[in-house]
């Protein structure tokens, strides 16, 4: 908004910004233009022209002569074919205090001289570093990616660049930073000559010198990024590894300073971002290039990472680890499945093998302590994944064309034998177009062969008369071969490894557009190395039509055509949106009649059939209570325990919604979508789910925070409940307060889940329902279970976070495993991994939809802090506490109603060693504490008494017959 | 540096309404007219509550309208299109902010060179924007948290509004940060200087903990009672003075007595001399669910009280360092506030370390101390 400023301190320019150039004539005139409108006036531009055989110079004198106060030009005697020698001839002649640099295709920000010399002047710094954009100009929008934004969320000051390994690492760009000019001239800081990645040299010789470093959130430069749209061929590839020994001695002198310096951490950062970013650059490449190249690069590579320490593979993602060992090992029939992993995270690539109870990448290396633990893959489960839940690494071995099409051979993994021998298996080839998937193809592959590690196959795909694309929009299509096993279905891309594709030829195809449009499909190989076909032009009247398209696809009548397209899109999504369903649900409401009878069932938000509705709904079956039950699900399609003859419905969906509209009853225990209000005719039943040790509802900093509206909002998604199901008093003093629930909403007869588990005690053996969990999980019958049942932990962000078990399960099992078998039960957002080791002995049961027949089954129960502990007592078992981090749990953000160390009705354990010598003698436990639990049942679950669900079914179905009760 | 003698124009929603900024921007006005600048505060609308500005404030003052312009009309469908009514009320309202910006690039245009434009709220800067500024530098001010922004739509017209001023100041470093992340690359940062300095401070005798605020739900009293509900009998003879009016006045008092701490809680109603009022304290609290740099920890850190408050912005945290010259919890988390209370309230010695160190701290923000920066804003933004 300044237009001018009127005076310019001084003589001095407070930067001098050194743009270079290499025949780039018609840029140059924008990055210095972006220079001068800074909002910081006092700057000057520095032009170094690197010998252009163009009118750069030309250009670069012409613009000197329009500002010569603010721009000069240089010109190097010759041309020195890289970036830094023409800054280093800027850097001599600039005038400034500050110094940056700008390349001839970029753009500065337009405050960025202004935040530069903010910071600069304000810490003192030797160096300010700014965030850089990265802007894809060839992309529809210019999309915008942040360059390490990271490192550039605040503001911070660092006096030595050891404090912040990351940026020294990471960010090695020179063009982001400015420099204080006496710093330069003082430190002989320059950029090496005839060598690729002098940036990388020159910023880690900036950072080291730098005696005070800022970093600054503001964006300082745009950076233009072009994407070649030239696909990757052989030849450039191996281009690329030529670089890599450019890439090794920059990396190599880098050390040498840090050595000096004695910077022993920094350098381990290096070595590790080393293995994790640089050398998967090229690793990704190797599939495609010939064993030459492939040993060539591995003798280099090895050669520098061979001295590696230790420690900088521990860091690692597994799978950067197992790469950087089997190269080292020039182990290639491991690494090439390795690579194909490193590239696609969710695919399994190799058979695995299983050894002493551990699964590992490889049967190989294993004699050494340390490849077992860089191989070692238990953690990852897939041992204990379903087929349908795998992506199996699918690998071509032949293509061939034939008259009517293509004949494929390929191999799939099979790891761990997950596919047995002897398994009903089937397979077909989907092809599909990339863009839009508006349709797809299937053919059968004829044959499928087990051959142990590896399933076999080959198909004859008759590509001419099967695929028919539209010829515009649908070029690409893509692979993937279904494979079904015993019903179970996964499907995965079809990997080209080192076949030969570029040398084949193209197939002959019919659009629909008519063969003006395009006439042939040739494979080709995707960035994740699978293969696909792409539509070609062979014949002249397709070469012209195609022209034709391309030319009337940009034109106005097309664009209108797009438009519509758009719209007609943008309607449909915005039909099936969030707020567009509120609203018909709402509209239903107005509409449409209540239907008497219906009664809407939902569990832990349609997750699950289980809990006190799935308990109140079997004592309305029962009984036959003629009502029309519907239960909701979340996901595609009903889990297959929910129950027969009941209306499904689809959480969400439009079905549900209408249910909901026209309900008579709601049913849930967690909450129906807190943006459908309900209307008055419609009984809301909120049984809820757990007594609470947490603060809850409006007794939760985060909703005590919340804006008014937003706080009355929630109330209002409370006031829809009209009963609310208590079991305790306490439920009284805190949920129903919390959620600030009138006396007269409350029932307080206990929970309808918790039915079983007082009719259970004192039971001599569980009951039919428990007995079939347990031969359904094959649990030794001889031996007692012990369930093991904790809560989740939320991040600070309250996000859940992963499980871990909290004790040595090897030892765990070891100790136990012939006295008790212990099950595993997370919360149900967790997932389990227990190693192969443990089998039979401790059985991972996350995924047992209904907690109840668990309980019922287990003879004793180990928790820490969740509501389970509240249910379990009324059986008077014996529960054990593992409270290992009893206080970061209750201090952090919610807080608790009670103290759990006094109020536990068992044996609280704070270590391993105290939770493994409790257990050694359970007997013990109960003896010391069954008064205990009576007298915390008697506080903390005092409705429950086992007719929770037949006095609810009483008071809103009416009686049961005479006969059932 | 040479301090030329400027031309200063503040802009805000208001010249003088009741409350921080208003506050905030009579004593910068009045610190950069000590100086020697000739400085213009510029109101859009008249104050529906107005604060006393004093007998002859050193500065000019400018109101563009009588009485307050309506928002503007956002036809909702079709139908409403057609709104003749609405139609007219609208042009009416286009021809008001027509003649109001061009009243103010009168006034731009007539500065000298080296004025200094301060738009010190964003609804004023619609006006700004559509004014010739006449080539002076446009400094936009946002007095909020950027978390607490976002419950309100200046949150969008910071974004929309300031993007292109030449430097968008906010109150702490942390808040600057996180609207660079946004995008906006103009940020900046500059304190509130302390609004007083008493030349005595509380001897911290009487067993009283104060709260200065208006009775509103974003200054949190009723999470201050449930704070003090959990605190109160673990310190029997301590007593709460809630000072300050508002709209929640009846249901708070309700909820005080439902708590059963009518014994122990006093309302103190509005005060016209907060320095006394602290005075008579010996621990300050504050409970708000949203803040920006708040003047009230600065007055009670002034007088010499320690602080225990809800750490709900980045300003709170600039203020007081946490354990060192006061105490803080995490946003709505009462538990914990009664915590931190309880320990100024049962540790006398703490409570007269921290005390001496709040008001030796808040020094680092004198109204000395703070002009200077602006001057030096000034001139850098002539650079």
């Amino acid at each position: 908004m300044t237009n001018a400023a009127e005076e310019v301190s001084g003589t001095t320019p407070d930067i001098s910004v050194v743009v270079i150039v290499y025949n780039d004539a018609a840029r140059l005139p924008t990055a210095v233009r972006s220079v001068l409108d800074q909002s910081l006036r006092n700057v000057e531009v520095v032009i170094a022209d690197d010998c252009s055989t163009d009118d750069s110079f030309q250009v670069a004198q012409r613009l000197a002569e329009a500002d010569p106060d603010r721009v000069r030009a240089i010109r190097l005697a010759e041309n020195s074919g890289g970036c830094g020698e023409p800054r280093n001839q800027g850097i001599k002649v600039a005038r400034g205090r500050y110094v940056m640099f700008l390349d001839s295709d970029d753009i500065l920000d337009p405050h960025a001289c202004r935040n530069m010399l903010e910071a600069a002047d304000r810490t003192g710094a030797d160096l300010v570093s700014g965030k850089c954009v990265r802007v894809h100009v060839d992309h529809r929008n210019n999309k915008r990616v942040d360059w390490y934004p990271w490192l550039y969320r605040t503001t911070r000051t660092f006096d030595s660049i050891a404090e912040l390994p990351d940026l020294f690492v990471f960010d090695t760009l020179s063009t982001n930073k400015c420099y204080r000019r006496e710093f330069l001239q003082e430190k002989e800081l320059t950029f090496p000559r005839g060598i690729h990645y002098e940036d990388l040299l020159f910023s880690a010789q900036a950072y080291l010198a730098a005696e005070r470093i800022t970093l600054i959130p503001q964006t300082v430069y745009h950076w233009n990024v072009v994407e070649k749209t030239e696909a990757k061929s052989i030849s450039n590839r191996r281009h690329e590894i030529n670089n890599f020994a450019d890439r090794l001695e920059i990396h190599r002198r880098v050390d040498a300073i840090l050595k000096r310096r004695g910077l022993e951490d920094l350098r381990l950062h290096k070595d590790v971002k080393f293995l994790k970013h640089d050398l998967v650059l090229y690793l990704r490449d190797l599939p495609f290039l010939d064993d030459d190249y492939r040993h060539r690069f591995a003798e280099m590579a090895n050669e520098y990472t061979r001295d590696f320490p230790r420690g900088a593979f521990d860091s690692l993602d597994p799978i950067h680890a197992i790469c950087a060992f089997l190269l080292l090992k020039e182990d290639w029939p491991n690494l090439m499945p390795a690579i194909d992993t490193l590239i696609n995270r969710n695919k399994v690539s190799s058979p695995l093998a299983e050894v002493g109870g551990r699964v590992y990448w490889c049967a190989d290396h294993l004699d050494d302590p340390h490849a077992r633990d860089i191989l070692d893959v238990t953690d990852r489960g897939y041992h204990s994944t379903p087929l349908d839940r795998l992506n199996l690494r699918n690998q071509l071995t032949g293509y061939q064309e034939s008259a009517t099409g293509v004949v494929l051979d390929g191999q799939i993994v099979n790891p761990l034998g997950v596919v047995p021998p002897g398994a009903s298996m089937k397979a077909e080839l989907e092809f599909k177009a990339r863009r839009r998937s508006l349709r797809s193809y299937r053919v059968p592959v004829q044959e499928l062969r087990h051959d142990g590690e590896w399933l076999s196959w080959h198909a004859e795909v008759p590509l001419r008369q099967t695929l028919r694309p539209l010829g515009i929009i649908d070029e690409v299509w893509d692979i993937r071969l279904r494979l079904t096993v015993d019903g179970r279905t996964t499907a995965g891309k079809i990997t080209a490894g080192n076949t030969d594709l570029e040398e084949t030829g193209a197939i002959v195809v019919r659009p629909m557009l008519t063969r003006a449009t395009a006439d042939r499909l040739k494979p080709e190989v995707s960035a994740k190395g699978h293969l696909a076909f792409v539509l070609t032009q062979h014949g002249r009247a397709a070469q012209v039509g195609r022209a034709l398209v391309q030319r009337n696809l940009q034109g106005p009548p097309a664009r209108a055509a797009k438009t519509v397209l758009r719209k007609a899109r943008d309607a449909r999504r915005r039909l099936d949106s969030g707020p567009r369903k509120i609203q018909g649900y709402h509209q239903m409401v107005k509409v449409l009649p209540v239907r008497k009878g219906t009664v809407v069932f939902e569990s832990h938000l349609g997750k699950q059939y289980s809990d006190s509705p799935r308990a109140i709904f079997e004592e309305l079956r029962r009984r036959g209570a003629p009502i029309t039950a519907i239960w909701s699900y979340e996901g595609k399609n009903p889990p297959k325990d929910y129950p027969q003859g009941v209306e499904l419905v689809q959480r969400w969906s439009w079905k549900y919604l209408r249910a909901l509209a026209q309900a008579e009853f709601w049913i849930d225990n967690q909450g129906f979508p807190l943006k459908l209000a309900k209307r008055p005719e419609t009984t809301y039943i909120q049984t809820w789910h757990g007594s609470a040790l947490k603060r809850m509802g409006f007794d939760e900093p985060k909703y005590r925070i919340m804006a008014e509206n937003e706080q009355q909002d929630y109330q209002k998604a409370l006031d829809r409940f009209d009963h609310f199901v208590v079991r305790t008093e306490h439920d009284v003093r805190t949920l129903a307060r919390a959620y600030r629930l009138p006396e007269e909403r409350l029932l307080r007869v206990g929970y309808p889940r918790n039915d079983a588990l007082v009719q259970a005690r004192g039971a001599a053996e569980p009951p039919a329902a428990a007995r079939e969990l347990a031969a359904q999980l094959g649990l030794r019958p001889d031996l007692p279970v012990v369930l093991y049942a904790p809560t989740f932990r939320a991040a600070a962000d309250g996000r859940v976070q992963s499980f871990e078990a909290p004790f040595d399960v090897d030892a765990f099992a070891d100790r136990f495993g012939d006295r008790f078998t212990l099950l595993v039960r997370s919360h149900y957002l967790n997932k389990v991994t227990l190693p192969p080791s443990v089998a039979g002995r401790i059985v991972d049961v996350t995924g047992v939809p209904d907690i109840t027949p668990l309980l019922l089954l287990a003879d004793a129960l180990v928790t820490d802090y969740s509501s389970v502990m509240f249910d379990y007592a009324l059986t008077e078992r014996p529960i054990v506490f593992y409270a290992y981090d009893w206080e970061e749990y209750a201090h952090d953000i919610r807080g608790t109603y009670f103290n759990l160390l006094e109020e536990a009705p068992g044996p609280v354990a704070r270590t391993e060693e105290e939770l493994l010598s409790t257990l050694s003698d359970l007997d013990a436990v109960r003896a010391k504490y069954s008064d205990q639990v009576k007298d915390f049942v008697a506080r903390y679950g005092e409705y429950d008494r086992g007719d929770a669900a037949a006095r609810i079914a009483d008071r809103f179905f009416g009686p049961a017959g005479g006969t059932t009760r | 540096m040479s301090n030329r003698q400027r031309d200063i124009f503040f802009v805000a929603n208001e010249v003088n309404e009741l409350g921080g900024v208003a506050r905030w921007q009579a004593q910068l006005a009045g610190l950069l007219a000590d100086r020697g600048h000739r400085v213009t505060i510029v109101g859009i609308a008249p104050p529906e509550v107005p604060m006393d500005l004093g007998e002859n404030p050193p500065f000019d003052t400018v109101t563009l309208y009588q009485v307050r312009p309506p928002g503007k009309w956002r036809p909702k469908g079709l139908l409403d299109r057609a709104n003749v009514a609405a139609r007219r009320q609208e042009s009416a309202r286009d021809k008001g902010v027509r003649r109001s910006t061009e009243k103010l690039s009168a006034l731009f245009r007539a500065a000298r060179p080296g004025a200094m434009i301060v738009v010190t709220q964003v609804w004023a800067m619609e006006w700004v924007a559509l004014a010739d500024t006449a080539g002076h530098p446009v400094i936009g001010m946002s007095h909020e948290s950027y978390e607490y922004s976002k419950q309100s739509s200046r949150f969008q017209r910071v974004e929309k509004f300031y993007k292109d001023v030449d430097r968008l100041l906010l109150l702490t470093q942390e808040d600057a940060d996180l609207w660079a992340g946004r995008g906006l690359n103009n940020v900046g940062f500059m304190p509130n200087p302390l609004p007083m300095m008493p030349e005595v401070a509380s001897p911290r005798t009487e067993k009283v903990v104060a709260s200065v605020g208006r009775l509103s739900h974003q200054k949190g009293i009723d999470m201050l009672l449930d704070a003090w509900a959990e605190a109160a009998p673990r310190q029997p003879g301590w007593r709460l003075k809630i000072y300050g009016a508002g709209e929640l006045e009846a249901p708070l008092k309700a909820q005080c007595t439902e708590l059963g701490l009518d014994d122990s809680v006093e309302w103190a109603g509005q005060t016209s001399d907060v320095p006394g009022a602290l005075r008579g304290a010996s621990v300050f609290i504050q409970s708000s669910r949203g803040e920006g740099f708040p003047l009230a920890l600065l007055e009670a850190m002034a007088c010499g009280l320690p602080c225990a408050a809800f750490d709900c912005a980045p300003g709170v945290h600039e203020i007081i360092e946490d354990g060192v010259d006061g105490l803080l919890a995490r946003p709505g988390n009462t538990s914990e506030l009664a915590r931190q209370v309880v320990r100024l309230m049962a540790d006398a010695e703490l409570r007269d370390s921290m005390g001496e160190l709040a008001r030796a701290n808040v020094q680092r923000y004198t109204p000395e101390s703070i002009t200077q920066r602006w001057e030096d804003l000034f001139t850098f933004l002539e650079r």
